[in-house]
């Protein structure tokens, strides 16, 4: 299919049209305060801000909620009844996701298939189609480029918009879920043009100023570095509080909890954890293989930076910068993903 | 399939081991799935009491034994409390088997030497069925167990059971003080009676498990006595959740034990950053 | 601030102290700074975006801090407040800490804002304050500052208090719905410092972990009550909540019925027994059947 020219008009047309036919449309929606927003259910396009406020949280809550039930169960004298929950999930569209939480969503994507399918995430995968709105660099932190993705990445789209203007968008499908979507209106054919390639640009200009790119072989390095002293004080300032994780777009770590619904049942529910917290590795006995903030928060980076490239040839962060802007103690990734560089270039492992 | 939902077992007979560990021996309800039911010796399972939650531990039977599993826990957490509670006929879940296995394959033909400590049993336990039901394929078979006191050992019956046997070399003991007036077995720490035991390291395997002070000790003394560390296994026990690699909760740098593990030689352990 | 780096400087050569806990800049705002050489003392700044109450780092709960030894930390008047709370708590000791106060004259309500003080950028707490020059210190620093400006913002706490219940249930359920339960409150609180906390405790469960609207509700209100005659007020769950939920206005609500029923308001006396760890017979009780 070739890339589309969109009119806010006609965009807010296909928002009408998709609620009509039953699938339930999810947009940045502005927050009470109008300081941010969060990704919600709309039924007219002029309930969303599409002008670039940045989602408090990342896109991964519509595939994998704060909280889930996994399973029902009722009790019964010596027995015991499954109820299970479905596996099929109402089709839904998101306008004007992020690309980097767009990203995220196609990273984890790798963990959730490996080996044993999560049906949970992957029936949500299978319900929605993403359509993502280039971004113009947010601010001074984003790191997109830095791990090898963009402000205009199409990585997990569906379809990628790119603002023309105050009120048109140039739209290039990604998917054949993509086109799919393209396909319900008589949207005009429009070859790139010079304004959309010029945005892309700039966009990407812009934000690969914030940090370097990754170096090569830095995930072997970091596997060579567990003990490395850059580690050792890295934390003294990070309260474990998981704000960090809650916010971000691939962090997924989660819980799995019984809890009882009246007497005679409950809910099994998965609910995030996060792996900056006491709690998250302690064993019964009271022992903690990760006993301070120090361990924990060289986890989570190594996590990110090591074991998942390792893993699942993919690097669990997209850059979006939100663990550095809702970190009440200042840590910051990009300056710590600095720092590594500069250990590795002088010489790496000691 | 929901990967999170798990099968309904049926708890068919009740070992009191000690005074907080305990035996269930499980069978599936629905008949299909017992039919199809496979495991290894090793793996592991995600055992639910509905209401309060999950835990994990080994499937402490042999795959020899068919038509059912047996499992043996400490009451210690919130669920393990609560599966104490249960009894004969009660209902619960399971989820697995999940991860690795003890490589019987190679060990076939060669020696092997168990050695383990208080619940640490229970794994051994399942290679040592295994290996025992086909008795024949192995060399040498030595049992070095040894738990804080008489009270703790657990497996009383079998313990008695391979005492017997000819073609078995049981070494049981107890930490000092732990003894009673009629304690026959060894008083002693199961690195020192692994030392005066000193089962022969040629052509021979080494399974080991039990608490993580009684590992660290043991493993210079079979170094000893000449086990390369190839040639000796143990489980890892960090604290998972799911079971399938999704949780996030169990790995040691790039190694999630509810997956590559929980059955690791001593030589996969050592290159691991210290995060068990 | 060449004041606050010259006795720094002075206590960590003489060895009074081998970490001094205060604020420095950092790639983007300012950010708490643990200082453990003299030569290090030149990064200590305080203006209005020191935001951060450091008394956190002095919660028993930073095991990973114990190794940086006998700290000296840098406090505004709303800080002592938390670390008095500590030491009446008995969770450290006066003599085991080296306070430096300084004056304080308004912070901003982010570490990340420019630090001029307008009534937009004001934090709103500071228009409540009553302690901008700390008196349990061993120094205290910095020149006497201008009070801070009055903040635009509307007086959310008496809005609230204002509101007819349905209403006002209404607010706190759709604040409360974006709970997700990480516990990043309690976690930065100074004065949370149970070591192992309710919401944690398992045997029994006595809130559920799951971010649902009947757990969300039991774990806030939970905190609220134990917050009650211990909360400095320092709006740092306010700040840290990823779900930027207001829970400052429960908190200051609460602080108002402690004052109003028990006369006490939390102060950077440690000498002062709090409500919930003292008995008086005149205490109001009309509640106990």
């Amino acid at each position: 299919m070739n890339s589309k020219s969109l009119s806010l008009a006609e965009l807010a047309a296909l928002v009408r049209d998709l609620n009509a036919s039953g699938t339930s449309v999810v947009a940045p929606v502005p927050t009470r305060s109008l300081c941010g927003a969060d990704y919600r259910p709309i039924t007219e396009l002029n309930q969303a801000t599409l002008n670039g406020a940045l989602p408090r949280r990342s896109l991964k809550e519509l595939f994998l909620p704060a909280s889930e039930v996994l399973l029902r169960y009722r009790l019964k004298k010596n027995d015991v009844e499954l109820l299970p929950v479905p596996t099929t999930f109402t089709p839904q569209v998101i306008l004007g996701a992020r690309p980097c939480d767009a990203a995220g969503v196609a990273v984890l994507d790798r963990v959730m298939g490996w080996d044993y399918r999560d049906e949970l995430w992957f029936g949500r995968r299978a319900a929605t189609t993403i359509v993502s709105l280039a971004c113009p660099g947010f601010d001074g932190v984003c790191f997109c480029h830095a791990v090898g993705l963009n402000p205009d990445a199409s990585l997990g789209s569906d379809v990628l918009l790119v603002p023309r203007g105050a009120d048109a968008y140039w739209a290039m499908p990604v998917t054949d879920k993509g086109e799919a979507l393209l396909a319900r209106g008589t949207f005009a054919d429009l070859v790139e043009p010079a304004e959309v390639t010029a945005f892309r640009k700039a966009a990407e200009e812009k934000v690969a100023k914030n940090l370097a790119s990754l170096p090569s072989g830095f995930h072997t390095f970091m596997a060579q570095s567990f003990d490395h002293p850059e580690f050792k004080a890295i934390a003294s300032r990070c309260h474990g509080c998981g704000a960090c994780a809650a916010v971000c777009p691939t962090c997924h770590c989660f819980d799995i909890v019984d809890e009882p619904e009246g007497m005679e049942g409950g809910a099994r529910r998965r609910n995030w954890d996060f792996c900056a917290t006491c709690k998250f590795t302690v064993h019964a006995s009271g022992h903690n293989p990760r006993a301070t903030q120090n361990e924990r928060f060289r986890q989570r980076v190594m996590h990110k930076f090591s074991i998942y490239p390792q893993r699942f040839d993919a690097v669990l962060c997209t850059g979006c910068g939100r663990c550095v802007r809702a970190c009440p103690a200042g840590m910051d990734l990009p300056e710590v993903l600095g720092h590594l560089y500069a250990a590795q270039a002088a010489g790496g492992v000691s | 399939m929901n990967i999170y939902q798990p099968h309904l077992m049926r708890i068919d007979e009740v070992v009191a081991e000690t005074s907080d560990t305990q035996t269930f021996k499980l069978s599936f309800k629905d008949p299909q799935v017992a039919q199809q039911f496979k495991f290894l010796a090793g793996q592991f399972g995600e055992y639910s009491v509905f209401g309060e939650g999950e835990c994990t531990f080994c499937i402490a039977s042999s795959p020899t034994r068919e038509g059912y599993i047996e499992c043996s826990f400490k009451a210690a957490g919130k669920v393990t409390q609560s599966l104490k509670r249960l009894s004969v006929g009660d209902t619960i879940g399971f989820r697995g088997p999940y991860g690795n296995n003890f490589p019987l394959e190679q060990m076939n033909g060669h020696s092997v030497v168990f050695v383990a400590g208080g619940i640490g049993l229970a794994p051994v336990r399942s290679v040592i069925w295994n290996v025992l039901d086909l008795r024949d394929q192995f060399k040498n078979v030595t049992i070095i167990y040894g738990a804080r006191s008489v009270g703790d050992l657990v497996y009383k019956r079998e313990l008695a059971a391979w005492a017997v046997r000819h073609d078995v070399k049981l070494w049981t003991t107890v930490d000092p003080g732990g003894q009673t007036a009629d304690w026959k077995g060894e008083v002693g720490f199961v690195p020192a009676i692994v030392e005066k035991a000193a089962p022969v390291a040629t052509d021979a395997y080494a399974v080991v498990c039990g608490p993580p002070v009684m590992i660290k000790f043991t493993l210079p003394v079979l170094a000893k006595l000449g086990f390369a560390e190839e040639r000796i296994y143990t489980t890892l026990e960090n604290r998972m959740k799911c079971g399938l690699g999704k949780c996030g909760r169990c790995n040691i740098g790039p190694v999630y034990v509810c997956k590559d593990g929980p059955v690791f030689s001593a030589a996969q352990i050592k290159a691991l950053p210290p995060e068990y | 601030m060449k004041e606050l780096q010259d006795l720094a400087h002075k206590l960590l050569s003489d060895g009074a102290v081998t970490v001094v806990m205060g604020w420095e800049q950092g790639p983007r705002g300012v950010r708490p700074a643990m200082i453990t050489t003299a030569a290090n003392s030149h990064r200590l700044i305080f203006d209005p975006r020191c935001v951060h109450n450091l008394a956190t780092y002095l919660n028993p709960r930073r095991s990973h801090l114990k190794s940086l030894g006998k700290p000296a930390i840098v406090v505004k008047g709303c800080d002592a407040k938390a670390v008095a709370g500590l030491i009446r708590e008995s969770q450290i000791k006066r003599e085991d800490v080296v306070i430096i106060g300084v004056r304080c004259g308004g912070v901003v309500r982010k570490p990340t804002q420019a630090p001029e003080l307008t009534t937009d950028t004001v934090s709103p707490r500071c228009g409540r304050c009553d302690a901008r020059e700390p008196k349990l210190v061993d120094h205290l620093v910095g020149p006497a500052l201008p009070e801070p400006p009055k903040t635009c913002s509307v007086d959310m706490v008496a809005r609230l208090e204002q509101m007819p219940v349905q209403e006002r249930w209404a607010f706190w359920r759709e604040e409360l719905s974006r709970c997700i339960r990480c516990h990043a409150c309690r976690e930065i609180c100074p004065m949370c410092f149970c070591s192992t906390c309710v919401a944690d405790k398992s045997r029994p469960q006595w809130i559920e972990t799951s971010a649902t609207p009947r757990a969300n509700l039991a774990w806030q209100m939970t905190r609220v009550m134990h917050m009650a005659g211990r909360c400095v007020g320092c709006g740092e769950c306010t700040r840290a909540c990823p779900a930027e939920i207001p829970l400052g206005l429960i908190l200051a609500h609460v602080a108002q019925s402690v004052e109003q029923r028990f006369s006490y308001r939390v102060s950077d006396d440690p000498t002062l027994p709090a409500p919930v760890g003292a008995f008086k017979t005149d205490d109001a009780q009309e509640f106990i059947l």
